[in-house]
């Protein structure tokens, strides 16, 4: 495992485990480097054009795909247990990958009446959808979503 | 990307634009595109070395579900 491998396979592992973002200063205690190069690592993994985002002009995770740090309309609980959110609608959808084997539910409200949406899957399968017909809808083309992530 | 009750919901909604209705989807849809190994192999360990030899499977999906409709065009990505 190369170093941008591990530097984003801890952030993502310990999302999925504890529910908030690592610090640089965790990344740097897990990799075993000093906190400055935990920052740079932390840098190098945003910089490969993943869909992951730090706060402008922070060393802070904002986003790390499929989760946000901050409350988007995509409330996650595994097994019972909340505390996490989805990034996006997209990502609401592929969240019970980094959950493997577990059940996984995603609630959310209609932007349009705000009526409550519950899709339950297990990797990757949606075995439950409420109300029937859920659809998801972006404004942004295709093409230009890497300029307009926030909004993809 | 948002998600509604159904297409009428998605439809009426403030910020639904007539001009890129073929950015709605259905969620079997949604899900299709998103169980490629792109989303499903996050956690193996060696995602960032291989994330772009996954990306080839999923453009090839978001083309197979949208239609190849000039909207879901990846070129410029």
């Amino acid at each position: 495992m190369d170093t941008l491998d591990r530097t984003y396979h801890f952030i993502l592992s310990w999302w999925a485990e504890r529910g908030d973002a690592p610090h640089f200063t965790d990344v740097a205690g897990a990799l075993a480097v000093t906190p400055e190069e935990g920052r740079q690592r932390l840098h190098e993994v945003i910089a490969t054009g993943l869909p992951n985002l730090l706060f402008p002009g922070t060393d802070l995770i904002a986003s790390f795909a499929p989760f946000h740090g901050l409350p988007t309309p995509y409330r996650v609980s595994v097994d019972g247990r909340s505390g996490w959110y989805a990034q996006c609608g997209f990502e609401a959808v592929a969240i019970s990958f980094v959950f493997p084997r577990r059940t996984t539910i995603v609630d959310g409200s209609c932007l349009d009446c705000g009526d409550p949406l519950r899709i339950t899957m297990r990797d990757g399968v949606i075995e439950l959808e409420e109300p029937r017909g859920v659809v998801g809808y972006v404004d942004v083309p295709f093409r230009e979503w890497r300029s307009n992530l926030p909004f993809a | 990307m948002n998600l509604f009750r159904s297409e009428e919901h998605a439809r009426r909604w403030s910020g639904f634009n007539a001009e890129h209705a073929a950015g709605l989807l259905t969620l079997a849809q949604l899900a299709g595109i998103m169980s490629t190994a792109l989303m499903r192999e996050r956690l193996n360990g060696h995602y960032v070395s291989s994330a772009a030899g996954y990306r080839r499977e999923f453009l090839d999906r978001v083309r197979e579900v949208t239609g190849a409709d000039p909207f879901w065009n990846p070129a410029a990505r």
